[in-house]
């Protein structure tokens, strides 16, 4: 049993790191970025191919997986910067689709809808699965602590604060003389490289990566975390992302409980809840459990908002 | 040149499709000023409520369609009442996202009851015809034909009665329509009802000619807000006429790229569009 | 057992405790003492798979009740721990996580698309537990796995090796093959073109296409375009229906051969006859005649079994009499040391789990000869030979053509 929750943590944690990566386009920015995964399956890809392709240490690969992530968030930032928050969701949602079609499709690159096996993790194979699983949860968590405290002092910082101008109106932040494409470029690349850790990270967790792992639900499950976590809170980001596991695995075991379902429909009925969730998070409490404590005149608007 | 002109042909009967639920989306962002993207769940409402009229009770094609787009629309109005309309006060994004949510939920609602298992019409299964080396199926044709007549009687409404004239009002200018005593509330539902249930119709074509599952909505929503953006978001001409272009560029694509990348080129046409010429082909009025 | 006095020096304590210590350190120590035999099944329940794990969960269901009714093994109960692998590599390593870390069993069984195993196989290796798979693939016995993974599924170079030999024998002579994106999809390619070339036809090409699609016309004109005489349909249930009906449409009268689980009973009789009649099919060939194979028929219900479901009663069968000779151990590592002793050899053939453990239990050697086939494996763990049946689809039946 304690292997299971270990596990569980874990994942727990690479989902926060994800929801940290969120906060920083979306809570901080105002850029929704409902493509996620997409990075997210960039960083894997990469660190994944050159530690078991090349040969490279896993140090050099979580690097170059968030350099990766990194360069391809500053090519969709500036492509789409300019666009309102709607269409960005949008574009978002299918640069992420496109990700996942290139990995199942470029065999020669990333052996397609097989996945990419043996990827090697710290110690794999010299310690006990047990010890391996205690080790990553500890790696796992350390990456967590440290991007979370790196995002603290963004949100405390006088970039933080542009950053959060930008959001509330692009206009008025451009009118003060800040040069506001050039700080989204920046912020989507830094978040991308956060998701791309997260996705390094659960490539040498788990030693075996396939695009169908990519899918858009994942995205929506980050921004649930978020969203019921607090908005623009990066300690509501982490709670938010462990609340979402733990109600994904939970209901693992409550199907035991519902004996006249068939497996399709309980799956249905958790990704349901799931969007349910995220739907009742909005009406109730649009600012999330811990939302921001920094004054604010009203929730984020885009410039055309429809009221 | 028989293989492009093989693929033209593909392309418009495609595109054609795709028009359906592009105007439907487009005349609800004209209204409400959101992109409502559950049009892909109920484009997959509309699929299934035809499917069970037409092997649970046996309708044909037509009539099957008919109570794709009563069901779809309802359940349109029904959704946006419950869901969707107390969150537009909050913006434009927030109800985007509550959108994509909302989609989420209606789809797994739909793979509760039918499974994830590919089902097909009850439909007898025609050959082709063919001449010269081009081939068109006979499914493709109806499903033409029933495209252009739902964008007709959509025309006819618009243009000639008094609900579909105070639609177009509101969507041109909602001050001064209120002001003139249209009720905005009403409208609202109107639109909705018509919008997802050329939805719906759209999911329906698109499963009668191969098969559906939950997924058939999600699969085109991307093109279908291509073809909407492409021709100008809120304008129904555009949707038309971007659905047009979406759908020709897509099978054009199988000249030079695999055929799984056909996706691709929605986003590619958003992204192009976007950057050159970003009000789409003709521009963000209405009507 | 006997009364004995066993005086309790200091060096049996210590040696004791120590023994305890590891035991209860070791992760597989737990279910190696006494109490119920606990493994585990991995099924597609849902997915592409679905129309096959029902019954293959069912057919290790009934040996485990079968064995239970006779006492068990060695006095033990054997439990079951059953997920659903949903046909999807990434819902599957977290079923087998579960299995493996929650319910401790010793061997997870019946995996069935490649994907899955190949994904499960090093969870499985690493937390040494056995895994039994139906996957063909050939890359899964060349996977690292020091012994944990047997297949009853002949692998890829052999099915397709007698694939080649069936279409020479009908004397066509180009072949396209129409292939959905799998692990198998490019060496079923390669493999088909070799042996055609040897017997003097010809691959004349090959594509590979996304499962997930609902229309394939591109594909298909794209196939049509090289003339084919046969075209070699390497898919799933859901995409082969919708590529059949498009060939129909498309007014194609050559010929359509593919795999067995593709073209199912459920798919026969989902279309009308025109469109599949004179469709071939290759299935692995269960030994029907075996007592084993009819008594599973009986029980399932069904004359015609699918081969999946008799290859999960040999898998289970397998498993508890490897555990059997391990005198008990129930731990992946014994049933890896155990089970080419009771699968092949001089041993006295049995066709049942139960009768095999009757044996065992009176010191004799086995050799299990199971409903799917001899159960012989490499060392690698591939089974050494497999029969393939060849049938043709008429009036949405399947009528036996050849047995290579």
């Amino acid at each position: 049993m304690e292997g299971y929750l270990v596990a569980m943590a874990t994942f727990a944690a690479l989902y926060a790191l994800l929801a940290l990566g969120l906060n920083l386009v979306w809570g901080m920015t105002g850029m929704i970025n409902l493509g996620l995964v997409g990075f997210y399956a960039v960083g894997a890809y990469v660190s994944a191919l050159l530690t078991k392709k090349a040969g490279w240490p896993m140090a050099v690969g979580l690097v170059a997986a968030m350099l990766a992530a990194a360069t391809a968030g500053a090519l969709v930032a500036l492509v789409t910067g300019r666009l309102r928050g709607d269409y960005l969701a949008i574009i978002t949602l299918g640069f992420s689709e496109v990700v996942r079609l290139v990995a199942s499709n470029e065999i020669w690159l990333t052996n397609g809808t097989d996945g990419i096996s043996g990827i090697p993790g710290p110690w794999r194979g010299q310690v006990a699965p047990a010890t391996f699983n205690a080790i990553y949860l500890v790696l796992s968590g350390a990456a967590v602590a440290i991007v979370f405290l790196a995002m603290q002092r963004v949100r405390h910082s006088p970039y933080g604060r542009v950053l959060r101008a930008i959001r509330d109106d692009d206009q008025v932040a451009a009118v003060a003389g800040k040069r506001v494409m050039a700080f989204k470029v920046e912020a989507f690349a830094l978040s991308a490289a956060v998701l791309g850790l997260a996705g390094a990270l659960y490539a040498h967790y788990t030693s075996y990566i396939a695009p169908e792992g990519f899918v858009p639900l994942i995205s929506i499950y980050i921004v649930l975390a978020l969203t019921a976590g607090g908005t623009g809170s990066n300690a509501g980001a982490v709670v938010g992302a462990f609340l979402v596991v733990f109600f994904l695995e939970s209901t693992r075991f409550i199907t035991a409980g519902l004996p006249g379902l068939k497996p399709v429909q309980v799956a249905a009925v958790r990704e349901f809840l799931i969007g349910a969730g995220l739907i009742a998070v909005l009406r109730v409490r649009p600012s999330g459990l811990l939302p921001e404590r920094l004054p604010r005149h009203a929730p984020p608007r885009t410039p055309s908002g429809g009221r | 040149m028989i293989e492009v002109l093989q693929l033209l042909i593909n392309g418009l009967v495609a595109g054609t499709i795709l028009a359906v639920p592009a105007i439907g989306f487009t005349a609800i962002y004209a209204v409400l000023r959101f992109p409502n993207f559950t049009v892909a769940s109920h484009a997959t409402i509309g699929a299934f409520a035809g499917y069970v009229a037409n092997t649970a009770f046996g309708f044909p094609a037509w009539a099957a369609v008919a109570v794709a787009f009563v069901v779809t629309g309802a359940a349109g109005v029904v959704n946006d009442e419950i869901v969707l309309k107390p969150l537009r006060p909050a913006g434009a994004l927030t109800a985007a996202i509550a959108a994509v949510a909302l989609t989420i939920v209606l789809e797994n609602v739909i793979r509760f009851v039918w499974g994830n298992d590919l089902r097909g019409y009850d439909l007898p299964i025609r050959r082709d015809w063919q001449w010269a080396g081009i081939r068109v199926g006979p499914q493709q044709v109806e499903n033409l034909a029933i495209a252009i007549a739902a964008m007709g009687a959509l025309f006819l409404f618009l243009a000639f009665t008094r609900t579909g004239k105070a639609m177009r009002a509101v969507a041109d200018n909602p001050m001064l329509a209120g002001i003139k005593g249209i009720d905005a509330d009403r409208v609202a539902r109107l639109v909705n009802f018509v919008g997802m249930g050329l939805a719906g119709v759209g999911g329906m074509l698109l499963g009668l000619d191969t098969s559906i599952d939950p997924l058939t909505g999600f699969r085109v929503i991307l093109s279908v807000f291509a073809a909407a953006v492409v021709g100008g978001l809120g304008s129904i001409p555009g949707a038309v006429v971007g659905a047009l272009t979406i759908g020709v560029a897509e099978e054009l694509s199988l000249l030079s790229l695999a055929p799984a990348y056909k996706t691709a080129v929605g986003f590619a046409a958003i992204l192009v569009v976007l950057t050159l010429r970003p009000r789409g082909l003709l521009g963000e009025r209405a009507f | 057992m006997t009364d004995d006095c066993i005086p309790m020096s200091r060096r049996t304590l210590l040696t004791g405790a120590a023994a305890l210590a590891l035991a209860t350190a070791a992760p597989g120590a737990a279910r190696a003492q006494g109490g119920p035999i606990r493994l585990g099944t991995l099924t597609p329940l849902t997915g592409a798979g679905g129309s096959y794990g029902p019954s293959m969960r069912r057919a290790m269901e009934w040996v485990a009740s079968e064995v239970n009714a006779a006492g068990g093994v060695l006095g033990r109960k054997v439990e079951l721990a059953s997920e659903d692998d949903q046909t999807n590599p990434e819902a599957a390593v977290r079923a087998a996580r579960k299995l493996i870390d929650v319910d401790k069993v010793a061997a997870i069984m019946g995996t069935w698309a490649s994907a899955v195993t190949t994904a499960v196989a090093p969870l499985c290796w690493e937390s040494k537990t056995f895994l039994t798979t139906v996957s063909g693939s050939d890359t899964i016995t060349q996977l690292p796995h020091q012994g944990y993974l047997v297949r009853t599924q002949p692998n890829t170079h052999l099915q397709i090796g007698k694939l080649g030999e069936f279409l020479l024998s009908l004397k066509v002579k180009r072949v396209f093959v129409l292939g959905a994106q799998t692990p198998f999809a490019v060496p079923s390619q390669k493999r088909l073109g070799e042996v055609l070339s040897a017997g003097g036809s010809e691959l004349i090409g090959g594509l590979v296409y996304d499962k997930d699609k609902t229309t394939f016309r591109s594909e298909i004109d794209q196939a049509l375009k090289a003339r084919p005489d046969m075209i070699y349909l390497n898919g799933y249930t859901p995409d082969t229906t919708v590529l059949m009906k498009e060939l129909y449409k498309v007014g194609y009268t050559a010929g359509k051969v593919a795999q067995g689980y593709a073209v199912n009973q459920k798919l026969l009789d989902s279309l009308p006859a025109e469109v599949t009649d004179g469709t071939y099919t290759a299935t692995p060939s269960p030994a029907v005649d075996s007592a084993g194979y009819k008594r599973l028929a009986k029980f399932l219900g069904t004359a015609d079994l699918d081969p999946y479901s008799c290859q999960c009663h040999d898998h289970i069968s397998l498993v508890l009499l490897s555990i059997a000779r391990a005198r008990g151990e129930a731990t992946g590592t014994a049933i890896r040391d155990n089970i080419r002793k009771i699968s092949q050899g001089n041993g006295i053939k049995v066709d049942s789990a139960v009768d095999g453990l009757k044996l065992i239990a009176q010191g004799k050697d086995i050799n299990y000869e199971g409903a799917s086939g001899p159960c012989d494996f490499t060392e690698i763990g591939d089974i050494v030979d497999c029969k393939i049946r060849f049938d043709r689809a008429e009036k949405t039946k399947l009528k036996q053509i050849a047995i290579l």
